[in-house]
């Protein structure tokens, strides 16, 4: 099952400062496969968190953009920005970024909501979403309830609400133990296995050895992609690799 | 998810939303308490002209400076003129009425007197009198002195029937009777025979004005006109005119309550502003996460603007309330001065502030509301 494709051309950011401009990523170009996992690696400072907000629409680029399928996100305006984060993205953090003050199972149904669905087809997609992560009987806790495992759990719940095309995961197993961290990396697989674009920023490098492909990053270059082959053998023929969808790319991007 | 998102942003700090909802009680209750007074001043007249029967009042002059000026001016030899033609007018009824105020060292303890012929029938002027203790005045009655006492001046000065009631050094008035409520000013005058208070006053043959009542109540202008014609130094108001002389400086003082009241609903909503502002950036985080996820911007300017009306209709749902207090306090003390209810707290004052509370609300929102919208994602999640 293919879903949309994710594409960075020539991407950049540079931010204006007194002491003169900083260029934060530069000439950025990649094509995300879908139904895998592509690992973002680099130390910080390496233009990491300026790619993702590029990507996910946070933020506007300086140059290039960003195209899913044949939509330029990066030409949309903030609501229609907003609109494609809603319905095609979903996002998993470090900190987990819970909204403290709803319980595990509003915090799920908030992306529903923000989409127009009624209160009992929230609930029903909601409820589903925690049994599949195992947080049934924790789904009316505040977050400052829950552990840090089953924060990010339901974050993950979250980020599939929408049944989104891609999804995000910044730091994923940041402020887990190792355990737990497994546990996250396996539901990310799972979710790439349902055809969703992975986009994995990390700095670390076992997890990144969950990931199809690995792109460094370097000074706000892309320094060099890594193929990660008993991913590619074992994903078969579901996994897209780079340079089929990159013979594909021009002729559904406009530039 | 948005009464929680709301809900929980108002509780985040229990104290300051307590707090900022006390300015705006504040701000709301004053507001109600000083816009009560006029509602109370326009119960009380509107009460008190639908009690008087007649249809135009006569006055020396014009109305306003002659009717209750000190020494009455009107002559009553008018009375028989006016009567004379009352088949031409179309005058029914017409009674003069000498108006004399007692005045105290206090405003409290001041006394309306109102002399009227003792065999007028009081009901034609004031419909709903009535006679709660005693008798009313009788046409015997005439150059006696005797008295009958609006009921809250009665209780005012703890006279009952039989005891005597002093004008001045050399009158006083035996009370024969006394009324009950029928409201407005009658309530606080003491109604006594007309020569025994022009007597008593030493005015002879002079009243402060005549109350007409004329066959087609919707004539009056009309036989105003015609009054006026045949004698241009009289002043002849009818109903409607005596109802927008009152109604036009209720209007000018509500004004100035008004403006006094802006005053506390502007800090009021300063208050508001600077509490949503506050939370706001509190809540940046929280904001991004919640755009990041997919929230237009419009969504949080509208939490924010919601959160800021409910904080306000909170505040003004507690206000009301001391509005109610502070109109029955100053009622307690205006009854116990001037033996007048001079506020009221009515529906229309009521819904007044509530829209009010819930307009500042929406004006103090808009800008924090702003800011929500604005909020950078990138920055918002970068922050602890």
């Amino acid at each position: 099952m293919l879903r949309g494709v994710l594409i960075a051309r020539d991407l950049g950011k540079t931010y204006r400062a007194p002491s003169g401009d900083v260029v934060a990523l530069a000439g950025f170009e990649h094509a995300f496969s879908e139904g895998a996992i592509t690992a973002v690696v680099g130390p910080s400072g390496s233009g990491k968190s300026t790619l993702l907000n590029l990507l996910a629409g946070f933020d506007v680029p300086t140059t290039g953009g960003v195209w899913l399928d044949d939509l330029a996100v990066h030409q949309r305006s903030e609501a229609e920005r907003a609109s494609v984060r809603l319905r095609r993205f979903g996002f998993v953090f470090q900190s987990f970024n819970l909204v403290t003050v709803l319980t595990a199972r509003q915090n799920v149904e908030l992306p529903l909501g923000l989409a127009g669905a009624g209160p009992a087809q929230r609930r029903r997609r909601a409820d589903d979403l925690l049994r599949r992560f195992g947080l049934a009987q924790r789904a009316d806790h505040l977050p400052h309830r829950l552990s840090g495992g089953e924060r990010q759990r339901v974050a993950l719940a979250r980020a599939l609400a929408n049944d989104p095309d891609v999804v995000f995961a910044d730091e994923p197993t940041g402020a887990l133990d190792s355990v737990t961290g497994r546990e996250v990396a396996a539901a990310l697989r799972d979710v790439a296995a349902e055809g969703r674009t992975v986009v994995l920023v990390t700095h670390d490098e076992s997890l990144s050895s969950i990931a199809d492909a690995r792109l460094r990053l370097s000074d706000g270059r892309l320094a060099a992609t890594e193929h990660v082959p008993s991913r590619r053998a074992a994903g078969g023929d579901q996994v897209t690799v780079r340079e089929d969808v990159k013979a594909l790319a021009p002729a559904a991007v406009p530039r | 998810m948005v009464p929680s998102l709301a809900t929980a942003a108002l509780l985040r700090r229990p104290l300051r939303t307590f707090l900022t909802a006390l300015g705006i009680a504040i701000a709301v209750g004053s507001t109600v308490v000083f816009l009560s007074l006029g509602e109370g001043l326009r119960q009380a007249f509107s009460q008190e002209l639908s009690g008087v029967g007649p249809d135009l009042q006569v006055s020396f002059g014009d109305l306003q400076t002659s009717s209750f000026a000190e020494i009455p001016e009107l002559p009553i030899a008018y009375a028989d003129d006016l009567l004379a033609a009352a088949e031409r007018y179309g005058i029914v009824n017409l009674v003069p009425i000498l108006l004399h105020v007692r005045s105290g060292l206090s405003p409290g303890s001041a006394i309306v007197f109102q002399g009227l012929p003792a065999d007028a029938d009081v009901a034609s002027i004031y419909v709903d009198f009535t006679i709660a203790d005693g008798r009313q005045l009788a046409a015997e009655d005439e150059g006696a002195m005797v008295a009958v006492l609006g009921p809250q001046t009665a209780e005012r000065l703890g006279l009952g029937v039989g005891e005597t009631l002093r004008l001045n050094p050399r009158a006083s008035f035996d009370v024969v009777g006394i009324g009950g409520g029928a409201g407005g000013l009658l309530d606080n005058s003491v109604l006594v025979p007309l020569t025994s208070l022009q007597a008593a006053i030493g005015v002879e043959d002079r009243v402060s004005f005549f109350v007409v009542e004329i066959v087609e109540a919707s004539k009056a202008n009309e036989v105003a006109a015609a009054i006026m014609a045949d004698y241009p130094e009289l002043g002849v108001q009818t109903r409607a005119e005596l109802l927008e002389v009152i109604e036009r400086g209720l209007a000018i003082s509500d004004v100035v309550r008004l403006g006094i009241s802006a005053i506390a609903l502007i800090v009021g909503a300063i208050a508001v502003a600077n509490t949503m502002l506050m939370s706001v950036f509190e809540r940046t985080r929280e904001f991004g996460v919640v755009r990041a996820v997919g929230a237009r911007p419009r969504f949080l300017f509208g939490l924010v603007l919601l959160e800021s009306v409910v904080l306000s209709l909170i505040g003004a749902a507690v206000g009301v309330a001391l509005g109610f207090l502070g109109a029955w306090v100053v009622n307690l003390v205006s009854l116990d001065l001037i033996a007048l209810e001079v506020a009221a707290v009515t529906p229309r004052l009521v819904a007044f502030a509530v829209a009010v509370a819930a307009g500042m609300g929406l004006l103090a929102g808009l800008l924090p509301a702003g800011r929500a919208a604005r909020v950078p994602i990138a920055v918002a999640l970068a922050r602890e």
